[in-house]
């Protein structure tokens, strides 16, 4: 493994990067997200290298198998327009290029200043740890964040929801009716 | 220098053992394929008094050989207007998924790809990547056929995965372990999981049969509706590829995993003394949950979408989530005994098969009732 590692490590970084470039340059959104779905699938590459294999099959299954496909649904009840070519460079990209920096800074600042790597857990899966760790310490914080993915789902329901077909399309405001 | 097996260096005999894999494995789908199709078509003849494939070979055995052949040596027609590179990745983005998921399968204890101790979760995970290649499939196609069948499959097989998972789940609590190898070994006895939790079993049946386009799920190819689905454009060994081999490889891991998780998997007389021999009992019980599914083929008609959707998100995820909140509870509050579990269990499959028709029966009169009023009031405005 000590060979292996660094190559599949450099190969996966690769990939993602690679992955991620296309996923913005590509110039049609199908080409985008089936891109997005190889990053995702090298980044849990990568989360198996780290030894926690867990995190890699729901990486796969919630981001590749959900999110990706939902996102193709999506795609495919919009009207397919070739994306006008120039987009690329247009007045704000200096203006995005600074946020970028800025925001990549703290992270190249902590990349450099870290040295000695963290052990990697014992070999034999990271399941019951992350169980452990999901259901005592961090309970409510699990909780709050279904709380929130339930509400955002309510939220999306009632947005989409179709008023009933018998009530009449424009109806005068009800004076009784309080505002 | 570590030396493995054979004298050879780990390195090399990793990648000799990966490509001796995956052959084994294309060798086993091809095969299992064939024999499967032939399987299929003569329990249906049989089913329907007919007699089925006869003429190549013994007992019509060549004849689906010489179909493979036939779709093999085909001419690769592409429709004009298909997305070339989607065209020709959506088969492969099928097959792949489940390809891998063979790895974990537990055949026999000295035949198991790779004993990961999250197998089952690996397995749900490769289930949900086939999707993507079957909305790729039917968008890739530029037609509308294929593109609606695509998109339904998506929906199907998105909503179905959450009864499996959850039925899965309850199996796992049971048992305490996501690894194929020790669901396995936890039922040595002729007491199998099957007995314990029988509703799991029931729920994942079907999602297992929605899961696997298949009868009466099979509506992303509804041929009355949609000619063939995402299926419509491909032809020669691309539709070989995505209906035949996956279809059917995707029936034998379901039932493979049915198998492991309810049946015993490779658990059987004998199995202690010759452990290969639990290859024979792994595959004969395997077959007999494949020809299962093809009995309810030659049974049951095809559901509409919104019958299939309504069940699944109106009756078949409420009932997982009971069975399992159940199961959770009974587990906490007796650690020691399975019986608790096992007597509720059997009083929810009791109920969820008798009131099911009842239920029903009662949301049919409603409907009646709502179109005669509808009728009626319509017969008066005219």
């Amino acid at each position: 493994m000590d060979v292996l590692g660094p190559i599949l490590f450099a190969f996966l970084t690769l990939m993602i990067v690679g992955g991620g470039l296309g996923v913005v340059l590509a110039g049609r959104i199908t080409t985008s997200a089936l891109l997005m779905a190889f990053t995702f699938l090298n980044m849990a590459g990568m989360f198996v290298l780290l030894g926690s294999e867990t995190i890699a099959a729901f990486q796969v299954l919630i981001y590749v198998g959900a999110i990706t496909v939902l996102i193709l649904y999506g795609v495919m009840f919009t009207p397919q327009t070739p994306r006008a070519y120039g987009l690329f460079f247009q007045k704000q990209t200096p203006w995005g290029a600074l946020v970028a920096a800025l925001a990549a800074l703290p992270v190249i600042v902590v990349a450099f200043s870290f040295h000695d790597a963290a052990s990697l857990p014992a070999p034999g899966g990271d399941l019951n740890a992350l169980a452990t760790a999901v259901f005592t310490s961090f309970a409510f914080p699990f909780e709050v964040a279904s709380v929130l993915l339930l509400s955002a789902m309510v939220g999306a329901i009632v947005l989409v929801k179709r008023e009933p077909a018998s009530r009449p399309p424009a109806a005068p405001p009800d004076p009784e009716r309080p505002v | 220098m570590p030396v493995g097996p054979f004298g050879l260096d780990p390195l090399v005999w990793a990648i000799i053992r990966l490509i001796v894999a995956v052959v084994l494995v294309v060798a086993l789908i091809l095969n299992s394929s064939l024999l499967l199709i032939y399987l299929e078509r003569k329990t249906q003849a049989i089913m329907q008094d007919r007699i089925g494939p006869y003429h190549t070979g013994p007992f019509g055995l060549l004849q689906t050989f010489a179909d493979a052949l036939k779709l093999i040596a085909k001419e690769d027609v592409r429709a004009g207007q298909t997305d070339v590179a989607f065209f020709i990745a959506a088969p492969a983005l099928v097959f792949t998924p489940m390809l891998a998921s063979y790895v974990v399968l537990p055949f026999a204890p000295p035949l198991v790809g790779a004993d990961i101790n999250i197998g089952l979760l690996y397995l749900a995970t490769l289930g949900s990547m086939g999707v993507l290649g079957i909305v790729i499939a039917g968008w890739a196609s530029n037609n509308k056929y294929s593109l609606v069948g695509g998109l339904r499959s998506a929906g199907q097989l998105i909503s179905y995965e959450v009864p499996g998972i959850l039925s899965l789940v309850t199996a796992v609590l049971v048992v305490g372990s996501l690894s194929m190898v020790k669901i396995t070994e936890s039922q040595t006895g002729p007491i199998t999981n099957i007995f314990i939790i029988p509703l799991a079993f029931a729920t994942y049946l079907v999602s297992a049969l929605a899961e696997t386009n298949r009868t009466p799920f099979d509506l992303p190819e509804a041929e009355s509706e949609l000619v063939a689905g995402y299926l419509t454009e491909y032809s020669g060994m691309r539709w070989g590829t995505m209906l035949a081999l996956t279809e059917y490889g995707n029936v034998v891991v379901v039932c493979s995993i049915m198998t492991t998780l309810w049946l015993g998997g490779w658990n059987g007389p004998g199995v202690a003394a010759v452990p290969i021999l639990g290859v024979v009992w792994f595959t004969l019980k395997v077959y007999a949950l494949i020809l299962v599914f093809m009995w309810v083929r030659a049974t049951l008609p095809r559901l509409r979408i919104d019958q299939l959707m309504s069940f699944c998100w109106k009756i078949l995820i409420p009932v997982t989530l009971l069975n399992l909140a159940v199961t959770a509870v009974l587990l906490i509050a007796f650690p020691t005994t399975l019986l608790p579990v096992a007597i509720a269990n059997w009083i929810l499959l009791v109920a969820f098969v008798v009131l099911l028709p009842v239920l029903q029966q009662r949301r049919l009169r409603h409907l009646r009732a709502r179109l005669r009023e509808r009728t009626a009031t319509a017969s008066l405005a005219s």
